[in-house]
């Protein structure tokens, strides 16, 4: 099994990326950058029109923790819930972090990762697809999210995603080892 | 009907994939106002009207053509809503207006003269007797074919007619003549012709049962999946049904059409535009398939042979059975 | 009396030669019916078997005092396809339109638009009155109310409404009877003759849902709508359709007329006509603007 010795070396990746959340609550910081972005960028959450008040309940089956998100542009939610608190959610979208965060840069197409069962969903199909299209027109950086502007901002898009690009491709050669010679 | 470049037209859903398409090579770009009056009226997709004045200056800046679709069939008593459709997209700069609906047709002939009118596939014009009415009436200068013809009768059709044809060559396969199921509308109440919508996406559940995940449309079994099996989305007429005792895809199978194969035949056909399928899919997606189909027809253009297309269109398969539909007259 | 007219659909199925100058006598002799459309609309294969049939069912319902329609394909595709709508589009008699492929020949003389033909508001149904159309039935999904929206925009003329039998729902370039049986439609040895109702299509989980015929697909259902005629004069409907099945056509149209003439109320009419053999159960959703395949008349 591949998993084995990847799994402990992706983990290292994401803390590496992550130093600045280290000791900080993730829910209120995520509320906040949700908030500041749907101030710079209003336009973006008409999109979702009548599913911003929706509950999403997002669990990357690969960390201990899920996020419970109500992304209704400058009065949004974001939560970081135990799994087992899906119930009172519209939607319920589980899949892998890593692919989870590539729907959101739009590196991968989330139809296809749905139909493949990479990234499952269930509750409200309408609502998840007002949210895929919505994140499709976004084009977010990881710096949107962090509210970064700048050559922080631009450290940040070329640190984050440049890491994704390296554990995608870790994650995908893993994947075709695992594939029959054809 | 030319012997020009054939033109390559793209679908967007959203203005990133409006100037992704457009950046991976589309001529032409497709798309519609968020709301009925166009055919892929899904949750969170489609343009405001600000928003196509930006795409249409951002697809002209890059000599691109904009076409805005209002192909839905207007509701009665609200028929204004879809004539100020078509006259927002006039005043955005559109380059074609697709409609379908008569009523449509007649207004954007009537008042936007130079915005060119094109015949959407939703009101599956197929013989030279139905082009021809809507060209002489409302003078439309392009027809989509409907997805029923096979190449030969597109050559003969075009040999008949004095428009412009656009043929489909990628994307979701409609198996019944469009425009005119009402399949979904049956099941659901929401319909393509009613209100741009096929299988509406509130209406499908996914349930987990004993060793099977079952997809629904409003409670109709539409198929069943093993578990790790990959599903698909329960679009009526790609589900499995059972009739005189035989459980089958009775209508089409879960595939989706390609027919990059055949692009050199319908170049010969006379066909003036290919087009692809899918407004309701990402950018990423539609970056690389009109990436791959620039390329093929690029190299169509330049005399290549099947082999090199084939080497072209090799990617993009999705995973997904593909089928070439009726180009082939197998198909049938 | 309601003055509300009673129409005979064409049939959709292959029935034989024999089959349909049965019907059609039974017809012209026992059915209330004024008006009775005749013709293949569903596939132009079909139409060699039943052409030498037409001829003397036309006189025989002509002669019973019947108004004839002749009804044209849906689809029409192919050479012979398009010169028989053409054909037909000649006659003296009214012309059932189902495609827009008969507006060119048929334009300035009077025409019923069927339910194949997109008519979805009254600016669409006003273009082509102006063409020539004297009777519009609509598609089927249209609710009772937007059917009276355009009738009320568009007095010039009579709006029929598709109330019995199995809904067409879609057609197709492909034929489903020939798929079933592992054919091809272009040698497919007409095995939707042997199912004069369509051939019952349903889920993996045994419900009924839809039927095909050929390259038609229909509800598995059957539409029965029983207003009250005040409900249908209200909202400006001159005529109803009755779609032939093989089930008795005669008692379907004695009880719609009896219906239409106070004699029967809406809740008898409806327990008449399930007491028929009938391929499926009584829906009526689409004139209540819901699903097609909802009940919303209690029986």
């Amino acid at each position: 099994m591949v998993t084995e010795n990847t799994e402990p070396r992706l983990a290292a990746v994401v803390r590496h990326l992550f130093p600045a959340f280290a000791g900080l609550p993730l829910g209120p910081l995520l509320t906040l950058s949700l908030r500041s972005l749907a101030g710079r960028q209003p336009r973006l959450f008409d999109r979702l029109g009548e599913h911003r008040t929706a509950c999403y309940f997002i669990d990357p089956i690969d960390l201990a923790f899920a996020f419970a998100v109500v992304p209704d542009g400058e009065r949004s939610i974001v939560r970081v819930v135990r799994k087992n608190e899906a119930a009172a959610s519209s939607v319920l979208i589980r899949g892998p972090i890593l692919t989870l965060l590539s729907v959101l840069d739009g590196t991968l197409d989330g139809d296809a990762l749905f139909f493949s069962r990479i990234i499952s969903i269930s509750g409200r199909t309408e609502a998840v697809l007002a949210l895929r299209n919505t994140i499709e027109d976004a084009e977010l950086r990881p710096a949107d999210l962090l509210g970064l502007r700048g050559a922080l901002a631009r450290l940040a898009d070329t640190g984050i995603l440049g890491a994704l690009s390296v554990m995608r491709q870790m994650a995908d050669r893993n994947s075709r080892r695992k594939a029959p010679e054809a | 009907m030319t012997s020009g470049r054939m033109e390559l037209v793209c679908p967007a859903g959203t203005p990133a994939t409006l100037r992704a398409a457009v950046q991976a090579g589309a001529d032409a770009v497709y798309c519609g106002f968020r709301d009925e009056t166009n055919a892929r009226n899904f949750p969170g997709l489609n343009f405001s009207a600000a928003e196509l004045a930006e795409g249409v200056r951002y697809a002209h800046d890059h000599g691109s053509k904009v076409m805005v679709a209002i192909n839905t069939f207007a509701r009665v008593n609200d028929v204004d809503l879809w004539k100020k459709a078509a006259d927002t997209a006039a005043e955005c700069g559109a380059n074609a207006i697709i409609a379908a609906d008569i009523a449509v047709l007649d207004h954007v002939a009537k008042n936007h003269g130079p915005t060119r009118l094109h015949l959407s596939v939703q009101a599956a014009a197929a013989t030279p007797e139905a082009i021809g009415f809507y060209a002489s009436r409302f003078g439309v200068r392009r027809v989509v074919l409907p997805r029923v013809l096979s190449v030969q009768e597109i050559t003969a059709l075009n040999r008949l007619i004095d428009v412009e044809t656009e043929a489909f060559v990628f994307g979701g396969l409609c198996v019944m003549i469009e425009g005119r199921c009402y399949l979904s509308s049956y099941a659901t109440g929401k319909s393509p012709n009613l209100n741009g919508v096929c299988s509406p996406p509130e209406m499908v559940t996914y349930d987990d049962e004993a060793n099977s995940t079952v997809a629904r449309l409003s409670g109709f079994t539409i198929d069943r999946y093993e578990p790790g099996e990959p599903v698909g989305y329960p679009t009526l007429c790609k589900g499995r049904f059972t009739a005189s005792g035989k459980t089958s895809y009775l209508f089409e199978d879960p595939v989706s059409l390609n027919a990059g194969g055949m692009i050199a035949g319908l170049k010969a056909a006379g066909v003036t535009a290919l087009k692809i399928e899918g407004r309701q899919r990402g950018r990423g997606y539609v970056t690389e398939v009109v990436r791959a189909f620039r390329k093929a027809v690029d190299a169509v253009e330049q005399g290549g042979d099947a082999i090199e297309i084939d080497r072209i269109l090799a990617g993009q398969s999705e995973g997904a059975r593909q089928t070439a539909g009726a180009y082939n007259k197998k198909w049938r | 009396m309601s003055g509300i007219a009673l129409t005979l659909g064409p049939v959709f199925f292959h029935w034989s030669p024999d089959r349909l100058s049965d019907f059609y006598r039974r017809i012209a002799d026992e059915a209330p019916i004024d008006r009775v459309h005749v013709g293949e609309v569903v596939c132009g294969k079909r139409m060699p078997f039943s052409d030498p049939a037409w001829p003397e069912i036309i006189e025989r319902l002509e002669r019973a005092g019947k108004q004839v329609v002749l009804s044209t394909l849906a689809a029409p595709a192919t050479v012979r396809e398009r010169r028989s709508v053409e054909d037909l589009c000649t006659d003296e008699r009214l012309v059932e339109v189902n495609d827009v492929t008969a507006l060119p020949s048929r334009s300035g003389k009077p025409f019923v638009t069927g339910p194949f033909l997109n008519v979805y508001n009254e600016a669409s149904a006003q273009y082509l009155i102006e063409l020539g159309a004297q009777t519009i039935c609509p598609p089927v999904e249209l609710s009772l109310a937007a059917v009276g929206g355009m009738a009320g925009a568009c007095p010039g003329a009579e709006f029929e409404v598709f109330v019995f039998g199995r809904l067409p729902l879609a057609l197709s370039g492909r034929c489903y009877h020939a798929r079933i049986h592992g054919l091809h439609k272009d040698s497919c040895q007409f095995t939707c003759e042997k199912d004069p109702d369509g051939l019952a299509v349903e889920t993996l989980d045994d419900q009924p849902f839809l039927a095909v015929n050929g390259v038609q697909t229909l509800s598995n259902q059957m539409q029965a709508f029983c207003p009250a005629p005040t409900d249908l004069t209200s909202k400006g409907v001159g005529r109803i359709r009755l779609s032939p099945h093989t089930c008795d056509m005669v008692e379907v149209a004695k009880t719609y007329k009896s219906l239409l003439d106070g004699i029967e109320d809406p809740k008898g009419a409806r327990f008449v006509l399930s007491c028929l053999d009938l391929p499926g159960s009584l829906v009526d959703g689409y004139f209540h603007g819901k699903p097609g395949r909802r009940t919303l008349t209690e029986k």
